[in-house]
């Protein structure tokens, strides 16, 4: 039988789609990557998934898992052609309010599960801008942060267990209810793994009592640099506010233009700060806040007046990398992090790069963990501006980690920045990685090429390939 | 062979998309599948696709394009500002010229033909009327019973082309009239209640005789000859007015976007176009109507999508149903689409149904047994989801009667 006559056999042949432009439509997801796909499947039980895979593994054919496909770092688009596992229809979510937990479908939206609680005085922490579409699966597997992960942490820390479909079609379940399972911390593994280590169906998660109060704050300062100051300092004096966010004027203007929200677009930068919790405790740190902002020179300084307005600045914020496109069809953004004093520096340097390559910079990042996301707008359709790009992306990578930082805050490697990763990481450190994922998937079969670069495993060099077998 | 029409999608309205997702938990018909091919995102690559020379304009193509209930509620949140309906106004432009021999050779029909003669159209009403009389409605197959049990019991036409009515006090302006097609003889209540609502907010109201259907089925269905032909027309019809009111949002959403049909005169003649719920909200704000004082209880606002999502009108239907003293309920903080859609219910009635019985169960769960709705689509979907027991109503004639009961 063939791969496709499995497939359906397992899922009925509403849930396997394999007609051509079907198929297209799921090869690429938020970022520039694009790659073929073999056929597109949709389970809707951990069981189904488990049948999915021993058939692929049976016909030798490569898996990619995919969420919603915002990723930006192509982690859902195929690298060789594969089979796509959509898992969007894994939507049952079972809330335990006394245990402050809920276990959730992969293709629960990060945003309705916040919905889903509010009423009870709970939400899920994780907040990346693109909350209202991307999926617990697609925030586990890329332990993605988001504004309010400056307080609470990125999802790792929201985790308790995740059940997986691993390369052999076994469920199995990492982790548990206690908040320290003994035996090796697997589930920590699995969390950020990319969809390299096996299909997550189900994952345990904390819910968090929403804040008794809330203040947000939007400042304009004349440059950069006093934004930057301005957030820098906040911490420095020992107030970690639920969320530090900075965008330039080009990126402001841009998400004005779509929200109307009233961000300053004549100023050279902003900072959105939010303070949270206790009454009296949000009323000390909104002063702070106002204070060190007046220290650095602020133009403009605004307190949301209430939840509309706050919503409003929010929703600015979450739209910037879509509001890009109003300037130019494609971007391309990195997602690196410096040490917040390296931050001042490093922007300077990111521009002059972006200069004298002559590409469109705009920066809008999460300043109080020093996550940058400097992205280059362009239209790829052009000839050579991709090069370009890469070009100036990969010296802006090199500024970043010479700072002393990291390659990726929370949007994961996938394909996109896959060949950066010996700019961080040794020889030594590269094998211990893919030997990790040989472990759990000896074959590679789940998202191949993804991640690792090429001869990651040193005994690569010298060792035949099996056939079925994809690095 | 890519795109062949003018209307077709163009690079700048498909490049405009960075393929952020953020839009496809808007899109009911991908909440209801889960599938690209369901997304705008999707049906945006698939306009690609052809536009690129990946695929040609095909069967699969035209699957992905007419599941789509062209509700917009994806433009709404798209911060790269896509104009998602343009475009596939322009995708459904592609499919009728290049495919003209699929089932669009009946639609084509209905909807040139009948809803742009108002003979056939009150032959068609007749065969309703008569239906209801004698209760045929039980031996349809169950499909089309859904959507005859849709339908108000009909009541004599009650505006009459040509006629101007008088503004009640200080007058304000000339509204000319849409009737549309289906509202004209199937709503009349509604036509009543919006005349003599825009008479007391001072306008003088006059009914051009020679306006016709306002084209937005035609255009759904890329029907581009008819569509132009039919906006050409009331721009002409309506030149001398200086407000267009309308009472189906649907109509007025289409008659905002002239500038597509018509060209300069389409443009200038949209700027004159305003749904009924702006006018009247506008005469409550201004006094010129009174809100009343009687306590009337609670009326579910259910929100068209040609209103919300394209005309972005949110405030005003409930700012009339609070000044005709009942408390607006919300039933759904999203916005989502009924499934009425235009033709939608008769072509995708699967999608259809599940998408009216989520709205109806929403109604239910709000307790109220009166639905105000702006849009004649939306109307007849919610009445034959919901069944007896509920009233459907426009928020204006909610008005028109307390008004009355008020002067009492
Ligand atoms: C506008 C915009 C803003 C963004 N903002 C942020 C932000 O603030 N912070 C942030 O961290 N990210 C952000 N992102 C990136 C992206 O949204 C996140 O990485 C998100 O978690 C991806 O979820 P998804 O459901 O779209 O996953 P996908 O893109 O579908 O997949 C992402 C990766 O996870 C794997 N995967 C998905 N589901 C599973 C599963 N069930 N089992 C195993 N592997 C799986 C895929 O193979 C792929 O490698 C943003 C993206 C956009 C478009
Ligand atoms: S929100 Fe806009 S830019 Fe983003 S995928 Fe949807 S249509 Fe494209
Ligand atoms: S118009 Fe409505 S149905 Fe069509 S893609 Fe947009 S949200 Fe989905």
């Amino acid at each position: 039988m063939t791969l496709i006559g499995d497939l359906v056999e397992i899922l009925g042949p509403d849930r396997v789609l394999s007609e051509p432009l079907e198929r297209y439509l799921y090869g690429t997801d938020g970022g520039v990557a694009r790659g073929e796909v073999i056929v597109v499947v949709l389970p809707e039980t951990a069981g189904e998934v488990s049948d999915v895979v021993k058939a692929a593994k049976r016909h030798g054919s490569p898996i990619v898992p995919r969420g919603a496909g915002t990723g930006l770092a192509g982690g859902a688009a195929p690298a060789v052609p594969s089979v796509v596992v959509s898992l969007t229809n894994m939507k049952d979510i079972e809330i335990d309010l006394g245990n402050r937990t809920a276990w959730v479908g992969p293709g629960v939206i990060n945003l309705d599960l916040s919905k889903l609680t509010r009423s009870s005085g709970f939400h899920f922490a994780p907040d990346p801008s693109s909350q209202s579409a991307c999926t617990i699966g697609g925030n586990v597997a890329n332990n993605s942060g988001g504004p309010h992960c400056l307080a609470e942490g990125t999802t790792t820390s929201h985790v308790l267990a995740v059940e997986i479909v691993t390369a052999d079609g076994e469920i199995v379940l990492l982790g548990g209810p206690a908040p320290d399972p003994i035996g090796l911390d697997l589930r920590s593994v699995v969390v950020g793994s990319e969809g390299l280590l096996g299909i997550i169906t189900r994952a345990l998660v904390k819910l968090t009592p929403n804040p008794l109060a809330v203040r947000t704050i939007l400042a304009g300062f004349a440059t950069m640099e006093d934004a930057v100051a301005t957030s820098s300092g906040i911490v420095a004096r020992g107030v970690v506010p639920a969320a530090l966010e900075i965008m330039d004027q080009k990126m402001t203007r841009a998400v004005e233009n779509f929200v109307g929200a009233g961000f300053p677009i004549d100023a050279g930068a902003i900072l959105l700060a939010e303070v949270a919790g206790h009454p009296a405790a949000v009323e000390a740190e909104a002063r702070l806040v106002e204070q060190v902002a007046n220290e650095n020179h602020v133009t403009s300084l605004r307190v949301a007046a209430d939840e509309v307005e706050r919503a409003k600045l929010w929703l600015g914020r979450k739209s910037a990398f879509g509001a890009v496109a109003q300037l130019a069809p494609d971007y391309y953004l990195h997602d690196t992090v410096v040490p917040r004093t390296q931050l001042v520096a490093t922007m300077q340097k990111i521009y002059e790069i972006a200069e004298r390559h002559g590409v469109l910079m705009l920066n809008v990042f999460h300043a109080g963990d020093g996550n940058l996301h400097p992205l280059v707008a362009f239209d790829a359709s052009v000839e050579g501006q991709l090069d370009i790009v890469h070009a100036a992306m990969e010296e802006v990578a090199k500024v970043c980690i010479e700072a002393g930082g990291a390659l990726s805050g929370e949007h994961g490697i996938g394909l996109e920045k896959r060949d950066l990763m010996p700019l961080l990481y040794n020889e030594a450190d590269l094998d211990a990685q893919a030997r990790l994922r040989e472990a759990f998937d000896p074959d590679g079969l789940f998202n191949p090429q993804k991640v690792l670069p090429a001869g990651s495993r040193c005994a690569d060099l010298g060792r035949p390939i099996p056939t079925g077998a994809w690095l | 062979m890519g795109w062949v029409t003018d209307h077709a999608p163009t690079g700048a309205e498909l490049n405009a998309c960075v393929r952020c997702g953020l839009c496809l938990p808007e899109c009911p018909t991908f909440r209801l599948t889960g599938k690209e091919s369901f997304s705008p995102r999707g049906r945006l690559m698939a306009m690609s696709a052809v536009a690129d020379g990946v695929v040609e304009v095909d069967e699969s193509f035209a699957g992905i394009m007419d599941s789509c209930l062209q509700c917009r509620a994806c433009e709404v949140v798209c911060p790269s500002l896509v104009p998602f309906g343009r475009a596939m106004e322009g995708a459904r432009a592609e499919l009728a010229a290049q495919m003209p021999s699929r089932t669009r050779a009946a639609r084509h029909l209905l909807v040139g033909r009948v809803l742009g003669s108002p003979g056939l159209l009150r032959m068609a009403t007749l065969a309703v009327k008569v239906g209801q009389k004698v209760g045929v409605g039980r031996v349809l197959p169950s499909l089309l019973r859904r959507g005859f049990a849709g339908i108000r019991p009909i009541t004599p036409v009650a505006v009459e082309p040509g006629s101007t009515y008088r503004a009640v006090g200080e007058r304000i302006g000339r509204a000319g009239f849409l009737t549309g097609c289906v509202m004209d003889v199937w709503f009349s209540d509604v036509h009543a209640a919006s005349i003599a609502m825009l008479q007391r907010a001072g306008y003088d109201v006059v009914v051009p005789a020679t306006q016709t259907c306002c084209g937005a089925l035609a255009a759904h269905d890329g029907d581009v000859k008819d569509t132009q032909r039919l906006a050409e027309r009331n721009v002409v019809a309506f030149a001398n007015v200086d407000v267009v009111a309308v009472d189906s949002a649907g109509c007025g959403a289409h008659l905002k976007d002239y500038e597509h049909w018509a060209g300069q005169a389409g443009e200038l003649f949209s700027k004159r176009v305003f749904d009924i719920t702006e006018l009247i909200d506008q005469a409550i704000a201004s006094g010129r109507i009174p809100k009343s004082s009687v306590d009337r209880g609670p009326v579910a606002v259910q929100d068209p999508c040609h209103l919300r999502h394209v005309q972005r009108i949110v405030d005003a239907p409930r700012n009339i149903v609070r000044a005709a003293g009942y408390s607006p309920v919300e039933i759904d903080p999203d916005g989502r689409c009924c499934g009425a859609a235009g033709m939608y219910s008769l072509l995708q009635p699967e999608l259809s149904r599940q998408l009216g019985a989520a709205k109806a169960d929403q109604v239910r769960q709000s307790h109220a047994n009166v639905v105000a709705s702006a849009n004649p689509g939306c109307e007849m979907q919610l009445r034959s989801h919901l069944g007896k027991g509920y009233e459907i109503v426009h928020p204006v004639e909610l008005l028109w009667r307390a008004v009355q009961e008020d002067d009492r």
